[in-house]
């Protein structure tokens, strides 16, 4: 057993730069708008330090695996961060309070969800768990005065509580069945003879899909994501939408490759199911929207529906699902990204964020207006932009996994939801605007948008490098799992 | 160094500028048009140093054909490898387009001076350029595919640029459509190809073709309906009838898309797949030969009564592409690609002369020009190189190129398409004789717009003369001598061929017989149309019932309007009912509004209340629980 402590030099410097940040916020005389900016940097060069395990296969003791998996999401988890503290600048030196401790507490979050994605046994990664979601608790509502923006926090909390008791009470099982906490330990004996505990064991790996489903916004477990996406405000909002989905599924995806492959035919049916509701009701009640925030809260959904299809079309064949999942997760997050930063520069501007505020924009703020439409356009999977590609790539591995009705219920979601994001894009372009008076320029922001633009472009026209990766991040993570799957009966 | 390798970077650099022209045109100097085109001057010189390269391969006898590229998309058995193909027919139409393309982008800096969309002109211009050479480089044919609409869409855009003008919108929707007709075509054509052969790659496709991969009859279905792509594009019988309204587009458009590049896109996927059709059954050359012929026929008569200069030009226009596509028919490469070489320079020059005419006095039509030669003596020579050129007299550069494809047709064998092309040359040389004439000879019929007339800015005129030298010198390339001296290897023939090399011999009987055909002709043109014209009056009165004819263009355009009210009209009259009472009432707003109610019901189940959501969850759990236990009992 090794514990070679450099191996979490990342997250040290993380943990540190919170400490900094909490420091510039109490006596530092910057500039609040500037400690975005610092707070970016921080992030970033997480993200660039972890590059130092590229390629590498080693871990931290038992507990946490540095492979190419986990530095796929140390950079992804800290790109996220990175755009959010820029997106947050503008927005929260004009309307939130104790700027230091915001931006503190949002590099914290991403230690946890590293971890969510480092973890090789079941504690650690609960305990990462909840360190994003409490972290996500205090943003929520961070907005001490807006009382829409407590009653969301409130509700993620207790519900976030509720659920993690579930998660819990499913380790304990599994626990109880297995006698190790290990993804390998518990992939082993499930591959074995379980006799009459086998329903315990399913019973255990349910209510963890509960839990697991709750961070995700799995439908039924969804309701508090769009009270929690409106009131919190914009820019934790786009946080919770890309960190808790993309970590959420780092968990999922590992979790169920590693220690349940070898239970594959029990849960398959059941995620199946589970994506279906999900895709089914995300999309459809996001056509009656008509706060964006709400809409976007609702199509997130959607692509969580997604993305569990491909969790159900996983397989101890082919590594093809999870490495799509993989794609479609990056996929999402710079759409979705990009989406948010259009309407966080909106809301700095006009402070407005129902759809039909959006009216005449294009002829307002022509460089918004596009900008939105592509990052829309991207989630809907059209093609040219990011989202056809990894949808392509996900329906295609959901297809062959012998899921057709799966991937054919994927694809008319799909088409449903086109239909409201092009409603927020005819607001913009054929509706007559309030007044023609052009709306400023923000530069830091429109820096922002132009690269998660060019980014679903890059992805939409030459999606091979991070293919590349994703298939690379993915296969490691199956393999050791396919050598108990070999063993399942 | 710079090589052949590099031969992506060429598209490269005007989509930069077409990017930087979208993003920040409106904070450049000039709006950004010197960054276009010196964007395109870089991709001329970088063609120069890619072309040495090749050149330089190629006397050392080791060129393959080089390829750049990168896997697009690879998973499983679906693989997509993107690439560029740089070989020496890729050169032939780079050059065009480079080469010429630049000519006219720093032409157009003077000619769409103080225009109010200036900076978007070039942004859009710049567009088209990266997309043209995409398409050229294309070594599979989804990029080409990609290209090929890309290409279209700017011709849209750049047609319909004075949108405001109705002509102009109406022009651009035509262009569109009817070049979508024969792309509808060209997809399944590709989609043929693919099905069987299991790639986009171009050279894979060959070799798969020529292994015997595909049946003939499965073939000669996918390369006519390759085909009809190039009919769509290269404005071919029976879908030219955009080109001569793509016409109102600004000048340079129509010189750079709709005669030096775009329009020829057509004639070059055919000469790049001409390996394809070889391999199916004959009667598909005979299609491609057929379909040039008529071409030839139709637009030489209609150019001999239209009265808009540029309509003229872009007639004869369609008859050079009918031309090439002749050529093609009877398998000769080579000259197709020396006639849309040459082509290239001198119709690029008549577009832009033509410009200048436009330019200096506001008209278009020949009723209000005439007597020009004396207020605009440049531009009168230079046109008239460009006329000289196009009718195919001796040296001016179509005359090489235009007794290429007369000898080629007579190796072939085809005693029709011979004697077709021996009327085509009479019929040019009339045409543009008549053209000249009416235009620069004789007295203004407008004396106020003759008496304001004059010469253009230096920024015009100079890519005009420069155009000029390259309509007299072009034609030289058919010689060994001239290929060798400028590192060719030798001329036009040894240089683009298909199965073997050949050295150009005077074809001494098409030479003479040609020369002394379009003399003849010229002089005819003068005798009729020179002085006050009167014989051209009479001739009309003598012959109205073919006047008419040709005046209303064999009456397509009406025939093609009367199909599109009386039968899709009709058609769709009978789809729209249909579409309204069983689709839209009963499928659409049926489904929709179930879509709606469903939205409508599941929103019931949000309250808002914290106990509903966490009961909510704890059903879910239980559910599931009991749903994998009892499922496993």
């Amino acid at each position: 057993m090794r514990w070679d402590w450099s191996l979490l030099a990342p997250e040290y410097l993380l943990a540190g730069w919170a400490a900094l940040m909490a420091l510039l916020g109490l006596w530092g005389r910057l500039r609040a708008y500037w400690l975005g900016y610092v707070a970016a940097a921080g992030a970033l060069a997480s993200a660039a330090t972890s590059l130092i395990w590229l390629g590498d296969r080693t871990a931290f003791g038992d507990l946490l695996a540095v492979d190419h998996y986990t530095t796929f999401f140390r950079v992804t988890f800290g790109l996220i961060a990175a755009s959010v503290c820029l997106i947050s600048a503008g927005y929260v030196e004009r309307f939130l309070r104790h700027h230091g401790e915001y931006y503190a507490i949002l590099v914290v979050s991403v230690i946890g969800a590293t971890y969510m994605a480092a973890a090789q046994e079941l504690l650690s990664a609960y305990i990462a768990l909840e360190l994003l979601s409490f972290s996500l608790y205090v943003l929520a509502s961070y907005a001490k005065m807006d009382l829409r923006s407590n009653e969301g926090g409130l509700k993620y909390m207790l519900l976030g509580a509720f659920s993690s008791a579930l998660f819990l009470y499913g380790l304990g099982l599994i626990y109880a069945v297995t006698k190790t906490t290990h993804y390998q330990g518990i992939a082993e004996a499930l591959a074995g003879d379980l006799g009459g505990t086998k329903g315990l064991a399913l019973l255990g790996l349910s209510l963890i899909v509960v839990g697991l489903g709750f961070k995700v916004s799995a439908v039924p477990f969804h309701m508090w994501a769009p009270d929690a996406y409106e009131g919190a405000p914009l820019p934790v909002t786009a946080f919770i939408s890309a960190i808790s989905k993309a970590a959420g599924f780092a968990l999922f995806l590992k979790l169920m490759v590693q220690a349940f492959l070898p239970l594959h035919d029990d849960w398959s049916p059941l995620l199946a199911s589970l994506a279906t509701v999900t895709m089914l009701l995300g999309n459809l009640v996001a056509v009656h929207q008509r706060n964006i925030k709400r809409l976007l809260a609702y199509s997130s959904i959607g692509q969580v529906g997604y993305l569990l299809a491909g969790i159900a079309a996983l397989s101890p064949e082919t590594a093809n699902a999870a490495s799509a999942v993989l794609l479609h997760l990056a996929g999402y997050v710079i759409s979705n990204l990009a989406a948010f930063a259009c309407v966080t520069v909106y809301y700095n501007w006009t402070g407005k964020e129902d759809i039909y505020e959006y009216r005449g924009l294009a002829e307002r703020a022509p460089f918004v207006a596009l900008a939105l439409s592509i990052s829309l356009f991207s989630l809907a999977g059209m093609p040219l932009f990011a989202g056809f590609v990894t949808k392509f790539v996900l329906f295609q591995a959901i297809a062959e996994a012998d899921l057709l009705w799966l991937a054919a219920v994927a694809v008319f979601a799909s088409f449903v939801s086109l239909y409201y994001y092009l409603m927020v894009m005819r607001q913009m372009y054929l509706v007559e605007p309030e007044t023609r008076e052009r709306l400023g320029v923000a530069w830091p922001e429109y820096g922002l948008v132009a690269v998660l633009v060019v980014a679903i472009f890059v992805v939409g026209l030459g999606p091979q490098p991070l293919f590349n990766a994703a298939q690379e991040a993915a296969s490691l993570v199956y393999q050791g799992a396919a050598t108990f799957a070999a063993l399942s009966p | 160094m710079v090589g052949m390798e590099h031969a992506w970077v060429l598209p490269a650099l005007p989509f930069g500028a077409f990017v930087l022209l979208m993003l920040a045109g409106r904070y450049l100097p000039r709006r950004g048009d010197l960054l276009a085109v010196g964007a395109m001057a870089a991709s001329a010189v970088l063609f120069s140093f890619v072309l040495a390269d090749l050149t330089d391969a190629l006397a050392h006898g080791e060129f393959q054909g080089v390829f750049s590229g990168t896997d697009w998309l690879k998973f499983d058995t679906f693989h997509v490898r993107l690439g560029f193909y740089f070989d020496r027919l890729a050169a032939v139409m780079l050059a065009v387009v480079t080469y010429v393309g630049t000519l006219i982008f720093v032409y157009s800096m003077g000619y769409m001076k103080g225009d109010p969309r200036y900076g978007w002109f070039f942004a859009a211009m710049s567009l088209f350029a990266a997309s043209m050479m995409t398409l050229v480089l294309a070594d599979n044919l989804l990029l080409l595919y990609g290209a090929w609409e890309a290409v279209g869409f700017c011709s849209y855009l750049l047609i319909g640029f004075w949108h405001e003008r109705r002509p102009a919108a109406e022009a651009a929707k035509k262009a569109f459509i009817t070049t979508r007709i024969g792309d509808v075509g060209f997809l399944i054509g590709i989609v043929l190809l693919w099905r069987e052969a299991g790639t986009f790659n171009l050279q894979e496709i060959f070799r798969f073709a020529q292994e015997g991969g595909y049946s003939t009859p499965y073939l000669t279905l996918a390369v006519l309906l390759l085909f009809a792509g190039a009919v769509g594009k290269s404005a071919q019988f029976p879908l030219h009838v955009w080109l001569p309204d793509a016409m109102e587009g600004p000048t340079p458009v129509s010189a750079l898309i709709h005669a030096a590049t775009m329009v020829v896109a057509g004639v070059y996927m055919v000469a790049r797949t001409m390996p394809l059709f070889q391999e199916a059954d004959p009667v598909a050359l005979d299609v491609v030969t057929s379909l040039g012929l008529t071409t030839v026929v139709l637009s030489a008569t209609i150019a001999l009564v239209v009265r808009d200069v540029k309509r003229v030009i872009a007639y004869s226009t369609i008859n050079s592409l009918g031309l090439m596509m002749v050529a093609l028919g009877a398998g000769s490469v080579t000259a197709a690609m020396f006639y849309l070489f040459v082509h290239g320079f001198f119709k690029a020059l008549l577009f832009l002369a033509a410009g200048n005419v436009l330019h200096a006095t506001d008209r278009q039509t020949v009723d209000d020009l005439g007597g020009l030669a004396r207020k605009m003596p440049l531009t009168a020579v230079a046109f008239g190189v460009g006329a000289l050129a196009m009718a195919g007299l001796f040296p001016f550069a179509g005359f090489w190129a235009k007794d290429e494809i007369l000898v080629a047709a007579r190796e072939y064998h085809n005693q029709v398409a011979v004697a077709v092309l021996w009327v085509s040359v009479a019929l040019a040389a009339l045409y543009m004789g008549r053209l000249y004439t009416l235009v620069f000879t004789g007295q203004p019929r407008d004396r106020h717009v003759w008496e304001h007339a004059h010469e253009g800015p230096p920024i015009m005129v100079g890519p005009v003369l420069l155009l000029t030298l390259g309509a007299v010198v072009t034609g030289f390339l058919a010689f060994d001598q001239v290929g060798e001296a400028l590192g060719l290897g030798g001329g036009i023939g040894q240089f683009v061929y298909l199965e073997e090399p050949h050295t150009f011999h005077m074809p001494w009987g098409e030479a003479i017989g040609s020369t002394l055909l379009v003399v003849a002709s010229l002089g005819a043109a003068w005798a009729i149309w020179g002085g006050k014209g009167e014989l051209a009056v009479q001739l009309g009165k003598r012959l109205q019932p073919l006047y008419l004819l040709l005046w209303n263009k064999y009456y397509m355009d009406d025939l093609y309007q009367w199909i599109v009210n009386r039968i899709v009209l009709a058609g769709g009259a009978v789809v729209a009912w249909f579409d309204r009472v069983v689709v839209n009432d009963t499928g659409v707003d049926g489904s929709a509004g179930l879509t709606a109610l469903g939205g409508w019901l599941m929103r019931q189940l949000q309250t808002g209340k914290l106990p509903n959501y966490a009961l909510a969850i704890a059903t879910g759990a239980a559910v599931i629980g009991a749903v994998v236990l009892v499922s496993r009992m």
